[in-house]
């Protein structure tokens, strides 16, 4: 009631890039970065999305003027690269970033959002392993119980590809709990992004995931616009 | 692609499962379906192909192999598994290549066809997957198309330019700005960079290879002969094409999703067929031009790395039962697997483009999920563990993180393709997005409860070529910036920031109440990082839209007993103040001798509409009755 001592608001992306950071370092992930603005080489070439194919047009990209190598990353994808060359192996790693998309903005898409990337690779990392983790992090970071399944699907750097759904153990009090919702693309990292990376696919594989921060605070909290996370709005800022 | 259930049904001996069935295996083991609906007494299954599989599963045939493949019914027969020769040969189309965009050309000469309406059964199959009927033998050419992924077109041979009876089909690239009007009315000016079939007679071009066909030799219902292309261009090149001159056609999306040469002469063949069933004619013989290369690579895998990847357990004779499935060309040494793609798949060429074959049909959704184990991290994120201290400590002081557009107006660095001008550059900086946030929320003060607005963001900002992540602060007390009051708060921020990474902080453009400085320049200088902070657990607080309307502030001030407790009067207001009432809030207490003043503002705001004064007064009436009834004077 008071005007005195008022506390301030962290928005809801930090914090949940802060959650995200606390429950994967528990299994030894290291929060990696890389640019926001990186090169074509890194975002789609080394990604293995070949030049001039359909592949290419599922993103649509901003491209900065006087630099044709040069775009706004149009996923975290390219972080996965940039570590894969620079740090040994084994690699446990997550990168959660802001990302970009030339496309119309409406309660769902916004033209800028965050990802959080994933990536593990070792000799024997499988899809049973992915499984496992990401069913270790969706139940922390929703709480209860989370299963997880795999459909088919397709990425140009991962092989196989998958889309993940999740589903919260049922209870009352979460009207998402006891349904299938499909939250990310995944699979295994693409032998062409492991042997480009200068890792040999033959001995070393691994996974990789990738899923919009802003989709999972929709999940979690009940936001109804995207939007209203880049507006700098405060009215939505204080409630959390 | 649109697929129908009443089609694939044809395709298939003994009946097949639902299409809810259909839908439902489709999803674990092939493609996603975007949607099932049903169109008349068919059901249609919009079945999203992925950029993987758009070679051979843009079509009914592609998809019913699929299903035959996972549920074992197998295909009446199938064409693509047969070997399709075009006899009889004819001498009176001849075919020219003249650019290595187009390696096959095939056509067949049909004469004394009968143009008119298809048949019942054909219009409705083209109707339900959303196709326009438009004659026998355009309808024809399309459910081939549909069927097996092959685009085909059919041109009036007697609107070519014939010598001595034979036809001359002749594909070129265009002349510098040709000139072309495709079969539905529009023209074209294209260039050498586009591929064109014309009339080797006359040099016309009859159509965009691979995209659309000319209206020079449209098919009506005047036509009689028929020449009936089936063809192979460059993937490419029809993209590319497609994409400057902004025509994406059904034949287009199959080209540039790199279908085989070798569907071809098998949709010629069928088209023929259905061609001279529904309109008639005598099949006069074919002609082709170039090459068609059905060689494919084998793929060895081990059964070790198939198990290692998925996570499963399979053993050779589930591998086998699943490669025999598909029908594939394989032989197992000891215990590695060698795959001999059938010539349309262009989609298995890595080991592990085979283990993905293997998984989806054994199933993906039966990959058992491994428990990991914790470990220790060994490595730390310096920027966000410093990123995080000073949320933290900003959050103390009252302050509020946004996050903010990364694009401007005006600034540095330009994107070339912006989504609306006032978004076409980088932000070089945070300060002029916060300003903005900051006169956006002044309005909201009372609403929030707020003295100020204080407000905060870290995130990057883009130089020319650099790139840095920032810290920027933004304050504002009253309706405009009073240099007395918001930089105290300005500079209180920026201290707490200097204690909590115990350094002194090169602080940019400190003015008018916003500043900023560069993390990244200040990290290296910073103690190593060598664990995270837990963080506090926080409830999770459902988010609630909020009222778009703008909220009305009214002050009241009382004389109350001293013994009377501000919590007390304040309860009293919320109560009678109505549902209007957002937020009470007491901004002012002093005593003088056995009285108290309290002065609270109340603000009122409504979800549906702006208020009017009528709404407020009665609401302020009412609270001035009853604080005059417990005794307390209105000052």
């Amino acid at each position: 009631m008071s005007l005195a001592n008022q506390s301030g608001h962290k928005h809801p992306l930090s914090q949940m890039i802060a959650e995200i950071n606390q429950i994967f370092s528990e299994l030894g992930f290291v929060f990696a970065e890389g640019p926001e603005r990186e090169l074509i080489k890194f975002n789609f070439d080394m990604l293995n999305v070949p030049k001039d194919h359909p592949s290419r047009d599922m993103q649509d990209t901003f491209y900065l003027s006087g630099n044709p190598e040069v775009v706004m990353r149009t996923h975290t994808s390219p972080v996965q690269v940039r570590y894969m060359q620079s740090h040994a192996l084994p690699i446990k790693m997550i990168c959660p970033g802001k990302v970009f998309r030339n496309e119309a903005t409406d309660a769902t898409h916004e033209a800028q959002f965050f990802q959080l990337e994933g990536l593990m690779v070792d000799t024997d990392v499988s899809l049973g392993h992915m499984k496992g983790v990401l069913e270790y992090f969706f139940s922390k970071f929703f709480g209860g119980d989370v299963k997880v399944r795999f459909r088919p699907s397709f990425f140009p750097f991962v092989e196989p590809g998958v889309e993940v759904d999740m589903m919260i153990a049922k209870n009352d009090t979460n009207k998402l709990s006891g349904r299938w919702i499909e939250v990310m693309g995944a699979g295994m990292v693409h032998p062409h992004v492991l042997s480009g990376a200068g890792i040999d696919p033959d001995i070393y594989q691994g996974f990789a995931f990738g899923m919009g921060i802003d989709r999972l605070g929709v999940l979690k909290y009940g936001i109804d616009d995207i939007r209203l996370m880049y507006n700098g709005d405060l009215r939505f800022v204080t409630q959390f | 692609m649109k697929i129908s259930h009443n089609w694939l049904q044809t395709l298939f001996e003994t009946p097949l499962p639902s299409a809810a069935e259909l839908e439902n295996l489709l999803t674990f083991h092939s493609s996603e379906i975007e949607e099932v609906i049903t169109v008349g007494d068919d059901t249609v299954l919009d079945v999203k192909v992925l950029p993987d599989k758009s070679a051979w599963l843009l079509s009914h045939r592609g998809v019913a192999k699929e299903i035959s493949v996972i549920t074992g019914i197998p295909l009446k027969h199938d064409a693509l598994r047969e070997v399709s020769l075009l006899t009889p040969d004819t001498s009176k189309v001849t075919i020219t290549l003249s650019t290595p965009q187009c390696d096959y050309y095939s056509a067949a000469l049909v004469t004394g066809v009968q143009v008119g309406p298809s048949p019942a059964w054909l219009a409705a199959r083209l109707t339900a997957i959303g196709q326009r009927s438009i004659n026998n033998v355009v309808d024809a050419t399309n459910y081939v198309m549909f069927e097996l992924g092959q685009p085909l077109h059919a041109f009036d041979a007697d609107k070519l330019q014939s010598k001595d009876g034979v036809y001359h089909i002749h594909v070129r690239q265009a002349h510098h700005e040709e000139k072309m009007v495709t079969l539905t009315g529009e023209s074209y000016t294209i260039g050498e960079e586009v591929m064109v079939i014309t009339d080797g007679g006359n040099d016309a071009p009859l159509a965009i290879a691979g995209i659309k066909g000319g209206m020079t030799a449209l098919v009506d219902s005047s036509t009689t002969n028929i020449i009936i292309e089936s063809a192979h261009f460059d993937r490419f090149s029809v993209r590319s094409t497609s994409k400057k001159i902004k025509l994406r056609t059904d034949a287009s999306a199959r080209y540039e999703n790199g279908i085989p040469a070798g569907l071809a002469p098998v949709a010629l063949l069928s088209v023929v067929k259905l061609i001279t069933e529904i309109a008639g004619g005598t099949l006069v013989g074919y002609s082709a031009s170039g090459t068609i290369i059905h060689d494919r690579t084998p793929v060895s895998v081990p059964l070790e790395k198939i198990n290692s990847t998925l996570g499963l357990t399979l053993d050779l004779t589930d591998i086998e039962h699943i490669l025999q499935k598909f029908g594939y060309v394989y032989e197992v040494v000891d215990t590695i697997i060698t795959v001999t793609p059938p010539w349309e798949r262009d989609d298995l060429v890595v080991p592990a483009d085979v283990i993905e074959e293997i998984g989806r049909i054994y199933g993906m959704d039966k990959i058992i999920s491994i428990l990991p184990t914790p470990s220790l991290l060994t490595d730390y994120n310096p920027r966000h563990y410093y990123a995080e201290k000073i949320r933290q400590a900003l959050v103390a002081l009252g302050f509020s993180e946004i996050y903010t557009s990364s694009f401007r107006s005006q600034d540095v660095a330009h994107i070339q393709n912006a989504l609306a001008s006032d978004k076409s550059y980088l932000r070089s900086a945070l300060y002029t997005n916060l300003r903005d946030a900051v006169i956006k929320n002044i309005p909201h003060r009372d609403l929030l409860g707020l003295t100020a607005v204080k407000v905060f963001e870290i995130g990057t900002v883009f130089g020319t070529t650099d790139e840095a992540f920032h810290v920027g602060l933004a304050v504002q007390t009253g309706t405009s910036y009073k240099a007395k009051v918001d930089d105290v708060l300005l500079s209180s921020a920026q201290d707490a920031i200097a204690a909590v990474l115990g350094a002194v902080v090169s602080w940019q453009g400190t003015d008018a109440g916003v500043s900023e400085f560069s993390l990244d320049a200040l990290l290296p200088s910073l103690p190593p990082v060598t664990r995270y902070d837990e963080i506090p657990v926080t409830k999770l607080v459902p988010y609630q839209p909020f009222s778009i309307y703008p909220s009305v502030s009214r002050d009241i001030a009382l004389w109350v007993p001293v013994t009377v407790e501000a919590h007390v009067v304040a309860t009293v207001l919320e109560e009678h103040a109505g549902d209007l009432c957002v937020r009470v809030t007491l901004f002012d207490t002093f005593i003088k001798e056995d009285k108290t003043s309290l002065a609270f503002r109340l603000v009122f705001q409504a979800s549906d509409r702006t208020l009017v004064e009528q709404d407020i007064s009665t609401v302020m009436n009412n609270i001035y009755r009853i604080t005059t009834e417990k005794g307390w004077e209105v000052r």
